[in-house]
Parts: structure tokens; C-alpha cells; sequence
């Protein structure tokens, strides 16, 4: 018992030491606060993209789906590969010209492309609105492995606003850099607690061989789609695919992580870190089969890892991976809380109510607005109940709407604001009525995100296609960045043609 | 503006496209089975791992070539 409390006690105090360590490295300047002003290295970039990405939706989810439902999550490989390839093909044309035209918001790339202020707000929105319900289910899951990891010695509630206090204090005194720093010690802990909880649960089965032969005999519907319920076939395998890789691709935590990375070379090496990573889910597999045959009848089945490392493991091993898991819920946490208080600060307070404020004070409001929005997030957390996976995949399924209008900022010239807003309005009205109205449950079998996706992409391309845009001149400082991006990145495009401009 | 990509990226991108179409269209039903064992595994998941492997394996070498592209300039800083 006072083992794990005494991890539990070293991953708090840790992060806070490593907190104020990149605060002293830290200036007081918007840029730095919200994007480490485009400066960050290398290893901080991956860590904190990989383990903001990875979330308690991956380190708890992961395990649950495997136990109910079958192989379905191994879809998550592909999305890993997916997630990976976008953020090199729309992150670094993002990055590009996040720094030519010194963005720092989502709303600032795609308001200034689409040259409309309605539209600006409609992205806040967006981002603000579905990202703070998956960010409640992060702080939901972290809290809940705390009490389970220290042996009910803390309780829940205790918990949860012991975790936030801490990051309230370190994002407050060092910005981003911060949530970078803390991440690296974050992801690692990840990466190996999930690997190492499968392969060591997996050895009471005689290893992963002996699992899935026992498998084979008492449950073959665990080894192939659409898994023993029969429901999570190829329109989940496919949605799941489409959805959590897009819909946290395009979260504004992530889209910070795109502007604030210092060189473009490194865009082209993440598709292969984060695809990589993605073997860490191998200990998801073993963990949630060896459920299927250790403990078959477990009610609430995103607890099945806690119960597995609890009665499977020594406690002191137990507390650890657990603490690996809040740190999968609490490394994503921590950058929606930054990110959504920029959003609030720069989209909202100085763009609206106080356009000439000093970079102090711009500061100051991102980090009043960020106890603001953890305070939130702390009620929610208390008061709306479970893990609310639905409501998460619908979240993901709203931000992912915002895929379209940025792939036409940064590759079509024709892209027209109208169709941006209506493809946006239409994504979002179908995902959330195929979501809250029963009438329209899931089409053939694909979730909301998907359909969404498509109306917004129809929507889009067909108008942009009928409407001409006026303000040739944004259209054309566009094209010129275009052009120059290539140029510098893929100089054989225009090499010896300036007509393709 | 693809007929201008040198041939080993557009070779990279096909290859890249072909995982997901293996991974992500309803030819992944084709390998729906748990048999045979493969490497102690069902099939359905060292298929799954096989082509994750690939994919990964095509992003090391897509880096080591620049994606297909000439050699970068220097950054501007």
C-alpha cells in the first residue's frame, strides 16, 4: 500500500520539478507561452505529439475492446500509420506556413486562408466545444487509475484535483515547453507500461503463444472480426480507422505541436516514430485476451486492466503501469487544457475583446483562462459520470470535420470560404444526428465521423467548384507560399516551370 | 502536378496507399481467419502486424530518401 503511494507520490513531484525547469528556460512572450516560440527540438516534439495522442482512450480503451469485442482494435495499427503520414503531408505544410504568416490557433490558418471572421469563430468553436468532453474523459479515466494504483488511499475526487493542481502549476509557469518536458517522461512510461503489462499478465497463460492457442479453443470469436458480440465488423473496423486518427489530428492540442516544432526535416522522420509506437498496443492485445480467459466475467470492462494488474502482478509493478496509465490520460490532459486556453485567449479575448493587449497580459489571461477550463474539467470529471466513450468518439468525430477546409487551405486555390462553412455546418449537423438521433443509428454500419466527413467533403468541393473567390490578392499570397514551399521541399515541382503557379 | 513526382516517390506514395488499401478497404476480410499460426500468432493478427510492419518500414525509408524528393536546401532560419 505505502509502496504505491509513494509512486504515486514521485509521479506528481516529478512533473512539477521538470515543470519548473522549463519555466526557467522561458520567456514572458505570447509565442513562447503558446508555442515555445517554434523552437522545439527533436525528442520533445515526438514525445509530446505521441503521448498527447496517446490517450486513456488508447491505454484503457485499447484493453476494453480487445475484451469485449474482439480483434477489431488492431485497426488502430493502420490509424497509427494514418496519423503519422498526415502529420507529415498537412503538419508540415501547416508548420510552413504557421511560420511564414505567424500563426498560432487553428482559426488563425484557416480565417486567414478563407479571409472570413465568421468562419474563424465556427473553427474556435469547433475546437473548444468537441475537445472539451474528450478531455473530461481523460481526466475521468487518469483519476480512476490513481485511486485503484494507491489501493484506495486516495480517493477519486482527491485525485482528480490533486492532478489538476499539478498541472495548473506547471503549465502556468512554463507554457508549452512545459507540457513537452513532462510529456517525454510521460510517453515513455506509456510506451513501456502497456507493452510490459501484456507480456508480463500474458506469462500466467504460458506467454502469448499459449494465450492464444487457450483462446483459440474456448473463444475463436475473439480472433476474428466482427467479434463475439458480432457488432464490430469492417464498418467499425473502417470508422474507427477514419475517425480517431483524423479527429485527433485535427485536435487543438495537436495543431499547436505542428507550429511549434523548429525544424521542417523532422516532419519527415514522424510518420515513422509514431507508426512505430503503435507496437505498444501488442500489450493491449495480450492483456485484453488474457482477460477473456483469467477473468471472463468482469461487468465494467475499461477496468479490466486494473483488475488484471492488480490480482496478476506484484502491487508495486501494479501502481506503476497504473501510473502509466494516468500518465496516458494526464500527458493528453494537459496539452487540451493548454491548448483550449489558447484558443480562448487568442481567438476570443484578444481578437475580439482586447485587440491591443501587451504580450503580459496576453499571457496573464491564457493562464487565468487555464484554471478556468481545468476547473471545468475538474467539475465534469466529478459530476458526469463513467467513461463516456460514445460521447468520446462523437467528440473525435466533430474536430475531425476540420480536415477538409484545412486540406483545401493548404493544397486547392479554388477552396471558397462558403463551402468551407457549409461543409463544416454539414459535417457537424450529420455527425451529431446520426449521434443523438436513434432513427439514424450508423448507416451500413460506419459511425457518425464518417458520414460527417463525407457530406463535408461533398459539400465543400461542389461549392467551391460552382462559387468563385474575390480577394484575388489572399488567393494569391497563397499561391506564393505554395510555391515557395516547394521550392524549398520539393524543388523537382518547380524546377523548370513558374506557369504551374 | 503528380506526373512532375520523380519515380521514387511516386513508387513511395503507391506503396504507401497499397498498406491502406490492404489495411483499411474490405480486402482486409480476405485474411479473416485465426488460422493458420503464424510465428505463434492467429492470422488475422500477424497479417495485421505484416503489413504494420511495411508501413513502418516504408516511412524509415521514405525518410532516408527525403520522401522521394531531391535533397532539401538548407532551412531558412
Amino acid at each position: 500500500m505505502t509502496v504505491g503511494v509513494l509512486i504515486i507520490a514521485a509521479f506528481m513531484i516529478i512533473p512539477l520539478v521538470v515543470g519548473f525547469m522549463a519555466a526557467s528556460k522561458s520567456v514572458n512572450t505570447t509565442e513562447d507561452f503558446f508555442i515555445q516560440g517554434r523552437g522545439m527540438g527533436a525528442v520533445a516534439v515526438f514525445f509530446t505529439v505521441a503521448a498527447t495522442w496517446w490517450s486513456s482512450f488508447a491505454f484503457l480503451g485499447s484493453n476494453a475492446t480487445f475484451y469485449t469485442s474482439g480483434p477489431v482494435y488492431l485497426t488502430a495499427l493502420a490509424w497509427n500509420l494514418l496519423f503519422g503520414f498526415m502529420y507529415y503531408w498537412v503538419g508540415k505544410r501547416v508548420w510552413y506556413l504557421g511560420k511564414r504568416f505567424n500563426y498560432i490557433t487553428p482559426s488563425d490558418l484557416i480565417g486567414d486562408f478563407y479571409n472570413n471572421e465568421k468562419l474563424r469563430l465556427v473553427v474556435a468553436a469547433i475546437s473548444l466545444i468537441f475537445t472539451i468532453p474528450y478531455l473530461q474523459i481523460q481526466l475521468t479515466g487518469g483519476a480512476y487509475l490513481i485511486e485503484v494504483a494507491s489501493g484506495g488511499v486516495i480517493p477519486f475526487w482527491l485525485a482528480a484535483l490533486v492532478f489538476y493542481f499539478i498541472i495548473v502549476i506547471y503549465v502556468w509557469v512554463g507554457g508549452i515547453r512545459a507540457v513537452a518536458w513532462t510529456d517525454i517522461i510521460y510517453g515513455a512510461l506509456l510506451f513501456f507500461g502497456m507493452l510490459f503489462a501484456g507480456i508480463y499478465i500474458s506469462q500466467n497463460l504460458g506467454g502469448p503463444t499459449g494465450l492464444f492457442k487457450s483462446l483459440l479453443e474456448t473463444s475463436p470469436e475473439h480472433l476474428t472480426l466482427p467479434g463475439p458480440q458480432g457488432t464490430s465488423g469492417f464498418g467499425q473496423w473502417f470508422s474507427l480507422f477514419i475517425v480517431t486518427a483524423i479527429g485527433a489530428f485535427m485536435g487543438p492540442q495537436i495543431w499547436l505541436r505542428m507550429y511549434a516544432v523548429k525544424s521542417g526535416k523532422l516532419f519527415n522522420l514522424m510518420p515513422f516514430l509514431l507508426g512505430f509506437a503503435a507496437i505498444a498496443y501488442m500489450g493491449s492485445v495480450l492483456t485484453g485476451f488474457s482477460g477473456v480467459l483469467l477473468e471472463p466475467n468482469v461487468a465494467n470492462a475499461d477496468q479490466i486492466l486494473p483488475i488484471m494488474l492488480t490480482k496478476y502482478a506484484p502491487f508495486a509493478l501494479a501502481s506503476l503501469i497504473l501510473a502509466a496509465g494516468a500518465a496516458a490520460a494526464m500527458s493528453t490532459a494537459n496539452s487540451q487544457i493548454h491548448a483550449v486556453s489558447t484558443i480562448m485567449t487568442l481567438d476570443i479575448y484578444q481578437r475580439y475583446a482586447n485587440p491591443n493587449a501587451s504580450q503580459e497580459k496576453i499571457v496573464k489571461v491564457g493562464r487565468i483562462s487555464l484554471v478556468v477550463f481545468s476547473l471545468i474539467a475538474y467539475v465534469l470529471a466529478l459530476t458526469v459520470p463513467g467513461v463516456l466513450v460514445t460521447i468520446g468518439i462523437a467528440a473525435l468525430a466533430g474536430t475531425a470535420q476540420l480536415i477538409v477546409p484545412t486540406i483545401g487551405a493548404i493544397s486547392w486555390r479554388k477552396s471558397h470560404p462558403t463551402a468551407a462553412m457549409w461543409g463544416l455546418i454539414g459535417g457537424v449537423v450529420t455527425v451529431l444526428l446520426i449521434t443523438f438521433v436513434p432513427a439514424f443509428s450508423e448507416p451500413l454500419g460506419f459511425h457518425a465521423g464518417v458520414w460527417g466527413l463525407l457530406v463535408n467533403t461533398i459539400l465543400f468541393i461542389w461549392i467551391s467548384l460552382v462559387l468563385k473567390r474575390t480577394d484575388a490578392e489572399v488567393v494569391n499570397r497563397f499561391d506564393d507560399a505554395r510555391y515557395d514551399y516547394n521550392k524549398e521541399y520539393h524543388p523537382e515541382l518547380v524546377e523548370d516551370s513558374v506557369e504551374t503557379r | 502536378m503528380f506526373s512532375k513526382y520523380p519515380r521514387k516517390k511516386k513508387l513511395l506514395y503507391i506503396l504507401v496507399i497499397l498498406v491502406f488499401l490492404v489495411l483499411e478497404t474490405p480486402l482486409i476480410m480476405m485474411a479473416n481467419t485465426s488460422e493458420p499460426f503464424v510465428l505463434g500468432m492467429p492470422f488475422f493478427l500477424f497479417w495485421n502486424l505484416l503489413w504494420w510492419f511495411i508501413g513502418t518500414a516504408l516511412f524509415l525509408i521514405a525518410y532516408l530518401t527525403n520522401w522521394g524528393s531531391k535533397p532539401m536546401k538548407e532551412e531558412s532560419k
